[in-house]
C-alpha cells in the first residue's frame, strides 16, 4: 500500500534561514507518526508545507501517491489539522466555530456529527459559550473537534499538548491514542518531548536544524533491548573480575570508575540488582535510559527531563 | 376707470399711428401703465447669469403698484434680484414732472419705434435718465434703458401678445450688471470636471446677466394686500 | 462559493466591531444635522454672501436635500475609514487571530477566499452606504423637509428643483458605493501583506489622505498625475448635482475606479496565492 504521505527532499528557507533541509520521510496508513525535535527544528514548517500553508523551495509532497500541489483541495478534504495554537473566532461560540469550519471542510456535515465530535472531545454543554471564555485546554479540544468533524483519514497535530495543564496533557494523549486505536486515524504528531512520542507514536522521526537525524518504528528506535542501564556503585576493585566471569559481561557497554553501563532490556534490572547484592557490591543507584535519549538530550536541552516526570 | 379703458381701446382702433407730440405720448403711456394697480400672474422665470445655473422656475408673481413684487414658488426656493423694483415698468417710468425729449425714430427688430428721452425734474429721483422705445401704433413700450442713481444701468425688453389692452407684457427680459461670485475658501470641494467649466466661464468675462420672465396668465386689479409682500 | 460568502458575512456581522461603523456614520450625520439646526442660518449667510449681495433667495434653503449634501461632503474623509475598518481586517485580522491557518487548511482555494472576502467587504460597503442614505437623506428630509436644493460650488451657484433631486441622490449613493469599493479593495490588498489589522487600516487612511491632498492641491506639477489618482475620481458623485450633469466625466471617473478596484483585487489574489502563511 502506498504511504498516505511521502515527502522527497523537502526544503524550505525563510529569509536565508534554512528551516527544512532535504527532508524525506513516509507515513503509512494507520500509523501514529511522531515528529520529534526541539523548538525551531523545522517541525512546524514541515507540517505547514504538508498542509499547503507555506510553499517548499524544492522537493515534493505526495498524498496517497499524488502530488500535493496538483490536487491540494481534494487532498485537504481528507485531512484535519491543528497548527500551533488552536486559534478560533473568539467572538463566536464553540458551536458556531465548529459549524463554520465543518461547512468549509467539503461536503455536508449533519448537526448530529457536530454533537458527536463535541461529545468525543468532552465539550458537550459548553458549546454555546463564546470561545474567548474557553481555557487553553478547551480551545485545544475544540481544535481537535474541528480537525475531526469531517472524518478525515489523516490528522496533523502540531504540539497538541502545548500549553495544557498536566491533566489536560494526560487527557489529550489518551484522546490521540484512542483516535488511532478506536477510530483508525493516521496521525502525524509533533512534539519536543521524547517521552510523549514514545507513548503515543508508532513511528517517529527526529529532526534537528531542519534535517532528519533518524527515523523508524518507535519500538525499533527505542528497542528495550538496546536501552541503557546505568549502575552506580561504591568503589570496589573486585567488580571487573566478578563481572567478567558472569553472564552480565555480554551486556557490558562501558565502565568508568563507579559508573557501569549495560546495554540490555530494563526487564533484566532486578536480576542484575540481585546479582550485585549477592556479590557484595554496594549499589548506590540504578537508572534506565533510552539509547536515543542521551543523544536527544544533547540536542534539546533540559526541558525534556523536566517534563518526563509527568 | 372703465371709461378710460374704453377711450384707450378706441384710440387703438382709430389711431393706427400716433403722430402727436412726444410729451403727450409719454403721459399717455404713463397713464396706461399706471392703470394696473396690482396683478397676480403665473410666470416662468429664467435666470441667465454666468456663475448661476438655475433651471427655469415657475411660480406665481405678485405685483402691487408702484414697486412691490414677489415670486411665490409654492414650497420651492424663489430667487429674485435684490433690487427687484427694477423689474417693474412702473418704476422705470419716472413719476412727477418730467422733461420729455423727442429723439426721433429708430428701427428695432424690424419695427419703426419712436424714442423718447425722459429726465425727471425731481433731482432726488432714483432715475437719472430713461430712454423709451415706443410702438406708437399700439401705444406700447418695447424697450427701455434707464440710468439709475443707485442700481446702475437697467435695460429691459418687452414683448406683448395676449394682454395688449392692459399694456401688460407676455415676456420681459431684463438686462442687468452682475458682480463676480466666489464661494468663501474652505466651503467648496469641487469635482474636477467643474473647474474646467468655471475656467471657461471666467474667460467669457460676461458681467451682464439677464432675467427672462414669461407671463402665462394675469389676474389684474384684485386689490392685493400689502402683507403679501412681507 | 455562496456557502463561503455566507460564512464571511456571518463572521462580519456577528462581530461587534462591525456595528461601530454604523454608529459612527450615524453620529457624523447627527452632528452635522444638529449643527444645521442651530447654526444653519449663519452658515448659509456666510456661504452665500456673494449671492446675497445681488439676489434675494427666499424659501426653505436649509432643507433635507441641502443638509444631506453637506453630510455627504464628509464621505471622502470619514467613510473610507469605516470601510477600511472591515476590509483592512479581512485577511490581516484572520492572520492576527490565527484563524487564517485553520481556514487555509480547509479545502478552499485561496483565490476564491480573497474574492469572497472582497465580495463580503463590498456587501458591507453597500449596507453602510444604504445606512448612510437612511440616516442622512431620510432623516434630514424628516427634520428639514424637502425643497429645491442649492449646490454651492467655488465659482458656481446651482439650484436643483426639488422633484429633480432624488434620482441624483440615488445615483450619487451608487457612485459612492463604487468609490468605497475601491477603498475596500485597496484595504484588502494591504491586508494581504500584513499580519495584524491596524497596519492596513492606518495605511489605507494614510494613502487616502495623502492622495486626496494631492488631488486638491493646485500645483501644476501635480496636475499631470491628478487624473490618475483614484482620489480625484472618488468625488465623482458630486457631478450628479451639477447642471448639466457631466455624464462623460462621471463615466470616466467610474471607469478609473473600476480599473483600480480590479487591479487591487488581482494584485491581492496574485500575492496571496504565493504567500507563506507563517502567522
Amino acid at each position: 500500500m502506498e504511504p498516505i504521505i511521502e515527502t522527497k527532499n523537502l526544503s524550505k528557507s525563510f529569509k536565508g534561514f534554512l528551516a527544512v533541509d532535504r527532508l524525506s520521510f513516509a507515513i503509512g496508513h494507520g500509523e501514529v507518526y511522531g515528529l520529534l525535535g526541539q523548538n525551531g527544528a523545522g517541525k512546524s514548517a514541515t507540517m505547514r508545507m504538508l498542509l499547503g500553508l507555506i510553499f517548499p523551495d524544492s522537493g515534493n509532497i505526495f498524498f496517497n501517491g499524488s502530488e500535493f500541489s496538483n490536487s491540494r483541495r481534494d487532498l485537504l478534504k481528507n485531512v484535519g489539522a491543528i497548527i500551533e495554537r488552536p486559534d478560533m473566532y473568539g467572538y463566536l461560540s464553540g458551536w458556531e466555530n465548529l459549524k463554520i469550519f465543518a461547512a468549509l471542510s467539503g461536503g455536508k456535515i449533519p448537526a448530529t456529527r457536530l454533537h458527536e465530535v463535541l461529545e468525543l472531545v468532552g465539550l458537550k454543554g459548553r458549546e454555546k459559550d463564546k470561545v474567548k471564555t474557553y481555557s487553553q485546554g478547551m480551545k485545544q479540544r475544540l481544535g481537535i473537534a474541528i480537525a475531526l468533524v469531517h472524518k478525515p483519514e489523516l490528522l496533523i497535530l502540531d504540539e497538541p499538548t502545548n500549553g495544557l495543564d498536566p491533566q489536560g496533557i494526560a487527557e489529550m494523549r489518551a484522546l490521540i491514542v484512542s483516535l488511532s486505536q478506536d477510530h483508525g486515524k493516521t496521525i502525524l504528531i509533533s512534539s519536543h518531548l521524547l517521552y510523549e512520542i514514545e507513548h503515543i507514536a508508532t513511528n517517529m522521526l527526529i529532526m534537528h536544524k531542519g534535517k532528519k537525524v533518524v527515523d523508524g518504528p518507535v519500538n525499533k528506535l527505542l528497542n528495550p533491548d538496546k536501552n541503557l542501564v546505568e549502575v552506580i556503585i561504591r568503589a570496589d576493585s573486585s567488580i571487573a573480575g566478578k563481572l567478567a566471569s558472569s553472564q552480565w559481561q555480554q551486556y557490558l557497554q562501558s565502565k568508568e570508575n563507579t559508573i557501569i553501563t549495560f546495554k540490555m532490556n530494563p526487564a533484566n534490572t532486578p536480576a542484575l540488582n540481585k546479582w550485585l547484592v549477592g556479590e557484595n557490591i554496594d549499589v548506590l543507584e540504578i537508572r534506565t535510559k533510552h539509547s536515543l535519549e542521551d543523544y536527544f538530550l544533547s540536542l534539546t536541552n533540559d526541558t525534556v527531563t523536566k517534563d518526563r516526570v509527568i | 376707470m372703465r371709461k378710460l379703458w374704453g377711450v384707450l381701446l378706441f384710440c387703438f382702433g382709430t389711431l393706427p399711428v400716433f403722430a402727436g407730440d412726444a410729451n403727450e405720448l409719454f403721459y399717455l403711456l404713463r397713464a396706461r401703465v399706471l392703470l394696473v394697480k396690482d396683478y397676480t400672474a403665473d410666470v416662468k422665470m429664467k435666470i441667465n447669469v454666468t456663475y448661476m445655473r438655475v433651471p427655469q422656475l415657475s411660480g406665481t408673481l405678485y405685483f402691487k403698484s408702484p414697486d412691490k413684487m414677489r415670486l411665490e414658488r409654492h414650497g420651492g426656493l424663489s430667487i429674485f434680484p435684490k433690487k427687484n423694483t427694477n423689474l417693474t415698468l412702473g418704476n422705470l417710468i419716472p413719476d412727477g414732472k418730467v422733461i420729455v425729449l423727442d429723439m426721433g425714430y429708430a428701427e428695432k427688430a424690424g419695427k419703426k419705434l419712436r424714442i423718447l428721452k425722459i429726465v425727471p425734474e425731481d433731482d432726488q429721483s432714483n432715475i437719472v435718465i430713461t430712454k423709451l422705445w415706443v410702438d406708437e401704433a399700439n401705444l406700447l413700450i418695447l424697450h427701455t434703458e434707464s440710468t439709475t442713481r443707485n442700481d446702475g444701468t437697467v435695460t429691459m425688453d418687452l414683448e406683448f401678445g395676449n394682454y395688449i389692452p392692459y399694456a401688460l407684457p407676455d415676456k420681459v427680459t431684463i438686462f442687468m450688471d452682475v458682480k463676480d461670485y466666489k464661494l468663501p475658501n474652505g466651503l467648496a470641494m469641487d469635482y474636477n470636471d467643474e473647474l474646467d467649466i468655471a475656467e471657461k466661464a471666467k474667460k467669457e468675462k460676461a458681467t451682464k446677466g439677464t432675467i427672462q420672465i414669461t407671463y402665462l396668465k394675469y389676474t389684474i386689479n384684485t386689490g392685493l394686500d400689502d402683507d403679501l409682500f412681507k | 462559493m455562496i456557502q463561503l460568502l455566507r460564512i464571511e458575512l456571518y463572521k462580519i456581522f456577528k462581530r461587534p466591531r462591525t456595528y461601530i461603523s454604523f454608529v459612527i456614520a450615524a453620529a457624523i450625520t447627527f452632528v452635522i444635522q444638529l449643527a444645521m439646526i442651530t447654526d444653519g442660518k449663519t452658515f448659509m449667510n456666510f456661504a452665500m454672501q456673494g449671492i446675497n449681495e445681488q439676489f434675494e433667495i427666499q424659501g426653505n434653503i436649509i432643507n433635507g436635500y441641502f443638509v444631506t449634501h453637506i453630510i455627504l461632503q464628509s464621505l471622502l474623509v470619514h467613510i473610507p475609514l469605516l470601510v477600511a475598518l472591515v476590509a483592512g481586517d479581512s485577511l490581516a485580522g484572520e492572520a492576527n487571530q490565527g484563524t487564517l491557518r485553520l481556514l487555509l487548511t480547509k479545502p478552499i482555494s485561496r483565490s476564491k477566499l480573497v474574492f469572497v472576502k472582497f465580495l463580503s467587504s463590498f456587501i458591507y460597503t453597500v449596507i453602510l452606504i444604504i445606512w448612510l442614505a437612511i440616516v442622512s437623506l431620510l432623516l434630514s428630509i424628516l427634520i428639514f423637509g424637502k425643497g429645491d436644493m442649492i449646490n454651492l460650488k467655488s465659482e458656481t451657484f446651482i439650484i436643483i428643483l426639488k422633484n429633480d433631486v432624488l434620482w441624483r441622490y440615488m445615483a450619487a449613493f451608487a457612485f459612492a458605493v463604487l468609490a468605497m469599493t475601491t477603498i475596500a479593495s485597496m484595504a484588502m490588498l494591504l491586508s494581504a501583506f500584513a499580519d495584524n489589522s491596524i497596519g492596513p487600516i492606518i495605511s489605507t487612511m494614510g494613502i487616502v489622505v495623502v492622495l486626496a491632498i494631492l488631488s486638491n492641491l493646485e500645483i501644476p506639477l501635480f496636475n499631470y498625475i491628478k487624473p490618475y489618482l483614484f482620489t480625484t475620481h472618488m468625488i465623482g458623485w458630486k457631478g450628479f448635482f451639477d447642471d448639466p450633469v457631466p455624464l462623460g466625466a462621471i463615466g470616466r471617473s467610474a471607469m478609473v475606479l473600476v480599473c483600480y478596484t480590479t487591479g487591487f483585487i488581482a494584485c491581492t489574489i496574485f500575492y496571496f496565492n504565493r504567500k507563506d502563511i507563517t502567522s
